[in-house]
């Protein structure tokens, strides 16, 4: 997956327009982004990429570039 | 009035599959208003009966997990009515199961005929937040024909797999 293929990938989990979500958007920013959008994003990474999140990785994302170098870290990004 | 939506499970492989049934009782209230001289099922309570059949293979699956809640619709279709009087069967398919959330393929079918799907996504409440005495009636039914058809099998009980 490309980098401007991910960034679709986490508008249409956060239902965010896609031209709103770059990687220096933070959580603050996606109005999605709560509890639910945390399960969903769980989902979409589970079901997508086979990649499970752990308790801690969910708590240390601040923003899209923390799921963009989760995407990176397992390989799943080209750059 | 009741909201259990589900009369009774024919069979489970808990956190992989169920089959339940719905009589669609010809005098339900909602058939008042939903709609007058044109009496079908809400879309939304087919959507329940499926969130509340697939939540059972859930919880039969781990009940330490907790009580399953529907946290997301990811999708919904309906393509035929249901009619007062008409015998649903409403089938969950678990395709993700996790500590923190599970993804279900749901459909109902009435006469064979596929009526309703849903794919649906669940969070996990913790059992203590609920009513220390609750007991799901519907499972209970279900585990104990169960055991008057086969005997006692510890392994059937709620919350672990079965053998």
């Amino acid at each position: 997956m490309t980098r401007i293929e991910a960034l679709k990938w986490i508008a249409d989990i956060f239902e965010e327009p896609a031209d709103r979500i770059t990687p220096d958007t933070p959580r603050s920013d996606i109005q999605a982004w709560d509890s639910l959008g945390v399960l969903t994003l769980m989902a979409d990474f589970d079901q997508t990429f086979g990649i499970i999140l752990s308790d801690e990785e969910i708590q240390c994302m601040k923003g899209v570039n923390d799921i963009l170098e989760i995407l990176r870290t397992n390989g799943k990004l080209s750059e | 009035m009741r909201f259990i939506l589900i009369d009774e499970i024919l069979e489970v492989n808990p956190g992989k599959h169920i089959r339940a049934i719905k009589h669609v009782a010809p005098d339900e209230d909602y058939f008042r208003d939903h709609f007058p001289g044109f009496p079908v099922v809400p879309g939304v309570l087919l959507t329940e009966m499926m969130a509340q059949t697939a939540g059972k293979c859930l919880e039969m699956e781990d009940a330490a997990r907790g009580r399953s809640m529907l946290g997301r619709i990811n999708s919904a279709n309906f393509r035929t009515w249901v009619r007062p009087g008409e015998l649903a069967t409403i089938v969950a398919e678990i395709r993700t199961s996790r500590p923190r959330f599970a993804i279900a393929h749901c459909y109902v079918e009435v006469n064979g005929q596929e009526v309703a799907s849903a794919d649906l996504l669940f969070t996990f409440i913790p059992a203590t937040q609920f009513a220390h005495d609750f007991r799901d009636e519907v499972v209970e039914r279900y585990l104990a024909a169960r055991t008057l058809q086969r005997g006692p099998n510890p392994a059937s009980m709620l919350g672990t797999q079965p053998s």
